[in-house]
Formats: C-alpha cells, structure tokens, sequence
C-alpha cells in the first residue's frame, strides 16, 4: 500500500465518499445496488485505519491549512486537525458506517428510491467525517449544517408517508434551534478571541492558551450556545424529541444516526471545545444530562415500539455522555461515545432484522399489525438463534453487564461521577444517585425487549410463521459490530476500565479526587444489581402470566398502567410532545391566527383603504385625461384630420378641378389687386 | 357707332361661358369646345382693338395667327382625346384620375 | 340699325353659346356651336375684320368643327344611345362652384371694362387723333397681303411650319397602334 502522510491520507478519507456522492447522484437509477458508496466508504475504512489512526493516536498532533478567504485583516482558513480525539472520531464514524453500508444493501434491496438511499448515506458520511477532521469551527459548522440536512433526507426517505415527512420536519426544526445555538457560540468566540482555528484556541494539546479577563460572563454565553446546539444535535432534554420521531426513516438509517453519526456530533463537539467551558456551564451540563438520562430511560419503561425503546435508550447515553462532560471527564464520555456506537449500531440492525422479517410475515399472510410493536413479536429466538446472540450481547453491553464494552465506559462514567459528587458534597451526590437508578432502569427496559421479542411464544396465531434468519449479508455486519461490543477491543482487562486505550489516549489531570475503593465497588454493584433487573423480568415478562398471548399481555400492560398513572406518563413520552404541540406549535398557530387576522382586517384594510383612494383619484384623473387632456388632443389630431382629408381631397386627380382651383385662386387675387 | 365696350362686354361672355365648359363639361370634347369659345373670345378682342391700328393690321394679323394657332391646338386635343378614349375607354375627365395622390 | 344688328349677332352667338354648355346632348351641342362660330364671324365684321371673319369661317367651321365632330364619332360609343335619349333632362343641371367661379370672372372683367372707360389708351386717342383708324371702305385683304408678306414674314412662316408640326403630331397621335 502507499504511504501517504496522515493529512493527506484522511483528506482521502473525507473525500471519497463525496465522490460517491456525486458519482450516485449523476448515475441516479442506473446505481441500484450502492457498491460506489460503499466502496468509498470501504475504502475511507482502510485508509482511516492503516494509515491515520495508527500514525496519530498517541503520537504528535498534525495540522495542516490554508488560506480560505479574507475578511477585511482576518484570514479565515481551511484545514485539517489530526490527533487522537479526531482520528478516534474518524475511525469510529468509518467503522460503524462500514457495517451499516453492507447491511443496507440487504436491508434496503428493491425499494424503489435506493438511488437516492446511496446518495445520501454516502453525503452523510462526508459531512460527519468532515465534521471529525475539521481544524476550525467554522468549517466544523458547516459539516454540522451538512449532517442535520443529510438526517434530513434521509429521515424523510420514505417522503410518501406522512408521519416521515413530518418527523424530518421535526428534526430539521429542533436542529435549527441548535445550529442557532453553534453559530451564536461561534459568533461570540470569534469577538472575544478573533479567531476560530481550534489550534490557535486551544493550542495543539487541546488547552485554552490564553483566556482574557474580564470575559467570564461571555465565556458563560458562548459556552452556553455551544452547549444549546450539542443538545439539539445529541437530544438532550428538552430537544430530544426529533429523536423518536426521526424512527420513521429505514432502520439501517436509525442506526447510523444513532451510533456515530449525528447524535455523536453533539458530544463530539463538546469534547472538542471543551476547555472552554467554565464550571456554570459544565454543571447545566451536567444537570440537563443528568435529567436527560434519567427521563429517555424512564420513557423507554413502557414503549411498545421496538425502535423507540432504542431510540430512547440512545437519548438515555447520551444523557450519560453529557454528564461526563459536566464532570470534567469528557474522556469517559468519549469513551462511552466509541463503546456505545458499536453496541447501539448493532441493536439497531438486529433489530431492522426483526422488523424486516415480521413485516415480511406480515406481507406473507396478508395480516394487519405494526411489524415494530414488541408485543406482537416473542419467541423470536428459535426462529432467529444468531441474531438472538447477537443482540443479547449488544443488550447486555447496553446495560453494563460485565465482559462488554458497555461495562467499562458505564463504569467509567459512574465512577468519575461518584468521585466528583463526593468532591462537590452535598445535593450534587444526587446526580451520581440519578445515573445508578437510570443504569437499573436501563437494565429493566433493555430486559423487556429482549425477552418480550425471544422469549415466549409468538403472539400472531398464524401456521408455519416462516420466520428465518436474516441474510448473511445483514449478519456479517452484526457479527463485526457484536465483537466489537466486547471487551477485548478496548481492554484487555474486562474488569478495569482504567486500562482502556481510549482512555489513556485523552489522559489529563482532573479536578477531583480519584477513590480507589469505587473503583471496585461501583462495578460489583452495578453487576449485581444488574443481573438481579435481569432475573426479576425475565421472570416477569418470559415466565410469567405476561408471557402468555397477545391479548393478555395488553390487557396486562393496560391494568398495569391504570393502576399506575406513571406507566402511561412513560408510554406517551411524558406528554411531552402534546406539550410542545400545545405550548409552542398551538401557540404560534394561534398567534399565527392573530397576526393574520391583524394582517387581513388592519393592514390589508389600510392598504385596501389606500388602494380605493388611489383607484377614486386614478378615476378622476382618468377622467381628466380622457376628457379634458385627450379630447385637447383628440380636437386638434381630428381638425388636423379633417383639415389634410379636406386639402387631400383637393388632389383627386381631376384636371378640371385642380383647373377650378387654379382659376379660384387667380380670381381672389384679381380680387385682391381690385381692392387693395 | 359700336363703341370698344361693347366688344369688350361680348367678348367678357363668351370667355365666361368657354370657362365654364372648361371647368364643368364631363366630356373631352366639350373642354375642347370650351376653349374654343375663349380663344374666339381673345379674337374678338383683337380685332376690336385691331380697327384702331391701320398701319400694322397688328389685330387683324394676330387674329388671323390666333385662328391657326386655334386649329392646331384642336388638331392635337382631339388626337389625345382619341388616345385617352383608347386607353380609358372613356372621354369622361372624371374616370380619368391618374394625377391622384 | 347698325347697333340693332350688333346686339342681334351678340345675343345669336352668346345665347347659343349658353346652350352648346346647357345642353345633355353632346351631338346637338356640338351643332349648336356652329351657330357660335357664325355669330362671332358676324361680330368680326362689326369690327371692320372681313378677312379674319371670312378665315373664321372657313377654319373653323370647314375644319375644326369637321374635326371635332368626327373625333366625337369615333370616340362616343355612347352616342347611339344618347341620340335615342329621350330623357325628360334637355339640360345638364348646372355645376355650382364652376357657375359661381364663372360668374366672379364675368364680375371682375365687366367691373375691369367699367373702370377701363374712364381712361382711353393713349394710343387709341393718338390714333383716332391722326386717323390711322379702319375705315369700312377700306380694302383689308390688300393690306393684310401686304403686311403678311412685308412687315409680318417671320411669324408668317414659323406659324406655317409650327402648323405642320402641329399636323403631323396629331396624325401622329392619332394613328393605330401597331399590332404587337
């Protein structure tokens, strides 16, 4: 293989699926199955692991730029920053992606718009691999306003149904609040500081070299901004809610945007400007993390769609992420972020492969039920034994059990919690105490799914399902991503999450204490506690009267939740959405209704009022014109007329007339010699 | 004694009825009849006044010039009317209109 | 008696000339100027002209009139039937505005004759004075002989030889096309 130097090797990187992009988009229907994507993305794969990743991490930082363009003195440049947090970011995203482009030319075969499919995935993966190696934030914010339009096309694939059309609608409205947020951050780190390369910010180890006094207040800003668009991008509480909706777009979409991609952008960002942030802003971080971790985790209860239980659970970590950040250890949260793509993109799959294969049963027997309600599923197990492991060891990741990637990264941020709530003392210890009950609760759900989906016995009454596995081309991604939900990727200590090279490459001193005695206390109880979540469901929901047939598992579901008013809060998202519809959407409708009842009655009223005026006076004046100005004219054009018809006539041709005339005027004259 | 005036008065007619044919006979020939009758009235007028010159006959002499010069003109009017009536197909001067703008 | 036959021969030329522009019929106006013709030749006479009315005579009536009236044959296709018109219409109805514009020359000229009296040419008065004036016993044809060949030659012969030309024109004019 060449040898190219990392820059250049990951300008390859980012370039080669822009070029499946435009390739896809000449070719149009001509590319149905996706090779030059996935080719590109092959392609960016490898490059990004022999030839960046190896040469940076841990190794000296690159930058490289140029000049973009000028503004006045400043110079806006454009270029690429390598060193360990970015190229983790470009392998990641690379990795995940990778998987994700094999499975979807199974999962996505035959359907009418693929073309379009390809062209977007591979748009997607340039902007979010763009968004990784970019050196400076306006850069960054481009590629960030790239990744929310490509979400949106693809959320919004299947744009025939109704309900995509408006969840891409959601999610491009509540990113737009968030980019709102990135761009005012940029607007005013670029007036305190003057620049907005991320080397000249934060100097080549990623530290703040000079902070100017007196700025505290606009650091608190700027810090907030920033943080206001990773919350839309990443679906922290209150912005979260695109993140369910944005289900309706293809499965293998969900999972890109759930694993790496877009939710990833937020934390990333994060990461990135970390030295920025003071303690007011870290600790809203961490509040709005925590509260988002422990509310996700809290819908996900009693979902009863199999992509929104994930979809929520992904909001849960990334709650956990958040937190991370606000206690200063953003190398737990990016940590957390690298071991959750894999297990999440890998849920994901399996559980397109689920919902494939009952909407096929639905298909086959002309039955009429949601393919992504869990309660319709069961026993899935002996149908589908691989994609059962499969998915029982991303779950079980999900929940933190041991041996997985889960385990380290949770742990990790629950420790660096406990220490730093110890620290702090007091009510912050509540924050630590949130994320240990929001990991048993995740335990809890992530549980129902899986043994409401393959334990039990199937809940359509049909003969011979003709349920099967799903095909190898869909399964080989899952067994890629299934190794690396385990622990030996990262550490090769399953117990110590300390030995993680993740977490080694962003080594730096923390402001908190280390104490040695959580380090083996957290997991022990954690895995206990975990284990006992586990039992206590799979006793509830494979064994007992709830593991019985579909009408009872309802009726049970729906006694349970009369009798518990919080369950139905949990199933209808804390009413959050109705909440929104009610508080913003209804009340913009009808201020809407009021400025157009304004704008009707009051101003078209005025402009209509002067519009007759000056209809009356235009009539008036027409009048004028016509009668008085034109009939001026009109009376010397029409003497002038009768004048030139009369001298016309005169030069009829008649000799004897022009004879009379000539004799006429001599006679006037003889006249007039007479008489003068 | 018939005084010059009288000549005058006959010969002032007859020029007045020539022009007339002149200006409002709708036939060629007529026109040419017309002015006839105005140079028999400048003959007319000739001799009247010739009858006071006895050594140069000068009115007589012109008179007798003005009657040839008479003949020819009527001579060549009546040829172009012949071709006129040729082309035309009519002697009418209102049918013939070709002077018109 | 001399006065009575002036006034008579005025009255035959100009009441026939009023006709030969009154009359529809172009045949009979055409005859009627003859009438015209010998009127004038007899006022000639008045003005002691034997010989120009005796030229007048023979030109005109022996020539032009021949002339006129045969091109009328040739040329009015219309003349059978306006022979056999027996339309109630004997005279053409006046044209106005040439009436009135004759009848302002005949205003003017007889107002002109009026305030001519008053004043006499001088030779006029000269010659009557020394008597140089025709004289009805005069012999006027000898006279004019002499004159046309003496004191007149030279327009004698350019009248002649503008005569011919004038002839030839006209049989020029006049002639068949030549078939082509």
């Amino acid at each position: 293989m060449m040898n190219l130097s990392p820059i250049v090797a990951s300008l390859l990187v980012v370039i080669l699926p822009f070029l499946a992009f435009l390739i896809q988009a000449m070719l149009g229907r001509r590319s149905q199955q996706g090779t030059i994507s996935l080719l590109a993305i092959l392609l960016s794969c490898l490059i990004s692991a022999t030839m960046v990743f190896p040469k940076i991490w841990n190794q000296d930082t690159q930058h490289q730029a140029l000049t973009w363009f000028s503004i006045g003195t400043k110079d806006f440049q454009i270029g690429f920053l390598l060193n360990n947090l970015t190229s983790l970011m470009q392998l990641i995203v690379c990795l995940v992606a990778l998987p994700v482009h094999i499975y979807s030319r199974a999962y996505m075969k035959g359907d009418p718009g693929i073309h379009r499919y390809w062209m977007y995935l591979s748009l997607f993966c340039f902007a979010m691999l763009l968004l990784t190696m970019a050196d400076n934030l306006l850069l960054m914010y481009i590629a960030w306003e790239l990744v929310g339009f490509a979400s949106y096309l693809l959320i919004g694939f299947w744009f025939h149904k109704e309900s995509a059309v408006q969840a891409n609608k959601k999610a491009f409205i509540i990113n737009r609040i968030g980019d709102l947020g990135f761009l005012l951050g940029i607007a005013s780190l670029y007036s305190i500081y003057g620049t907005l390369n991320l080397v000249d910010l934060f100097g080549e180890h990623g530290f703040l070299n000079t902070v100017p006094p007196d700025s505290s207040g606009w650091m608190t800003f700027a810090g907030c901004c920033f943080f206001l668009g990773a919350m839309a991008k990443s679906a922290q509480f209150p912005l979260h809610v695109w993140l369910p909706d944005a289900m309706e777009g293809p499965t293998s979409v969900s999972s890109l945007i759930h694993a790496a991609t877009m939710v990833a952008a937020g934390v990333f960002l994060l990461s990135t400007v970390f030295p920025l942030f003071n303690t007011t802003v870290l600790l809203i971080i961490a509040i709005i993390g925590c509260i988002t971790a422990f509310i996700a985790a809290y819908f996900a209860l009693a979902q009863q769609d199999i992509k929104r239980i994930l979809a929520f659970s992904t909001i849960s970590q990334l709650g956990f992420m958040m937190v991370a950040i606000g206690i200063g250890a953003w190398d737990a949260a990016m940590f957390h972020l690298v071991t959750h793509a894999f297990f999440k993109c890998l849920l994901f799959l399996a559980a397109g492969a689920i919902i494939h294969e009952m909407a096929h049963l639905k298909a086959k027997h002309q039955l009429d039920f949601d393919p992504q309600d869990i309660h319709n599923m069961g026993g899935l197990r002996k149908y589908m034994p691989k994609t059962f492991i499969l998915m029982a060891i991303a779950s079980l990741a999900l929940a933190g059990f041991p041996l997985t990637s889960g385990f380290l990264s949770k742990d990790a941020i629950l420790i660096n919690a406990l220490e730093w709530g110890m620290q702090q003392g007091g009510l912050w210890l509540l924050i630590p105490i949130a994320l240990i009950i929001v990991s048993f609760m995740t335990a809890f759900y992530i549980g129902r799914l899986m043994f409401k989906v393959f334990f039990g016995k199937l809940r359509i009454n049909v003969e011979n399902p003709g349920i099967h596995e799903a095909p190898g081309q869909m399964l080989g991604p899952m067994v890629f991503l299934g190794i690396c939900s385990l622990f030996v990727v990262f550490s090769l200590n399953p117990l110590s999450y300390q030995q993680a090279f993740v977490l080694k490459g962003f080594e730096f001193d923390r402001d908190y204490t280390e104490l040695h005695i959580l380090h083996t206390v957290v997991p022990l109880l954690m895995s206990i506690g975990s284990i006992l979540i586990w039992i206590w469901a799979y006793r509830w929901y494979a064994q007992g009267e709830a593991g019985g047939s579909f009408d009872k598992l309802r009726m049970t579901e729906s006694k349970l939740r009369m009798t518990f008013p919080l369950l139905q809060l949990s199933l209808n998202q804390g009413y959050l959405n109705e909440f929104y519809q009610k508080a913003f959407v209804n009340s913009t409708v009808q201020f809407s209704n009021g400025l157009y009842w304004f704008d009707r009655h009051i101003i078209d009223g005025l402009v209509n009022l002067a519009g007759s005026l000056v209809r009356a006076i235009s009539r008036i004046s027409a009048w004028t014109d016509r009668y008085i100005v034109d009939g001026l004219v009109n009376t010397i054009a029409g003497s002038t007329y009768y004048l030139g018809h009369l001298l016309r006539w005169v030069q009829n041709g008649r000799l004897q007339n022009y004879l009379g005339f000539a004799f006429t005027v001599l006679l006037i004259g003889i006249i007039y010699l007479i008489f003068k | 004694m018939i005084t010059l005036t009288h000549f005058l008065v006959v010969s002032a007619c007859l020029f007045c009825i020539g022009l007339y044919a002149v200006l409002a006979k709708r036939n060629a020939i007529m026109i040419l009849v017309g002015i006839e009758f105005i140079i028999n009235a400048a003959i007319l007028n000739l001799v009247a006044f010739g009858r006071y010159d006895k050594i140069n006959y000068g009115g007589q002499v012109f008179a007798l010039f003005a009657i040839v010069l008479a003949a020819a003109a009527v001579a060549v009017g009546l040829a172009i009317i012949l071709n006129v009536y040729r082309k035309y197909k009519s002697i009418n001067p209102d049918n013939i209109t070709d002077l018109r703008d | 008696m001399e006065l009575v036959l002036f006034y008579a021969f005025a009255v035959l030329a100009i009441g026939s000339a009023l006709l030969v522009v009154s009359l529809k019929n172009t045949a009979r106006a055409l005859f009627l100027f003859f009438v015209v013709l010998f009127g004038m030749a007899g006022l000639f006479l008045f003005a002691l002209a034997d010989f120009v009315a005796i030229t007048q005579i023979m030109v005109y009536v022996g020539g032009v009139l021949i002339l006129m009236i045969f091109a009328f044959m040739l040329s009015n296709k219309e003349l059978l039937a306006d022979l056999q018109n027996t339309s109630s219409r004997f005279l053409s109805m006046p044209n106005w505005q040439s009436l009135l514009l004759t009848l302002g020359f005949l205003a003017v000229m007889i107002y002109g004759i009026i305030e001519w009296q008053q004043h006499t040419p001088n030779w006029i008065t000269q010659n009557i004075h020394k008597g140089q004036v025709i004289l009805p016993s005069d012999n006027n044809i000898n006279q004019l002989g002499i004159k046309f060949m003496t004191h007149y030659l030279l327009p004698f012969e350019v009248i002649s030889i503008f005569l011919l030309m004038a002839l030839i024109g006209a049989a020029h004019l006049s002639r068949k096309e030549d078939k082509q």
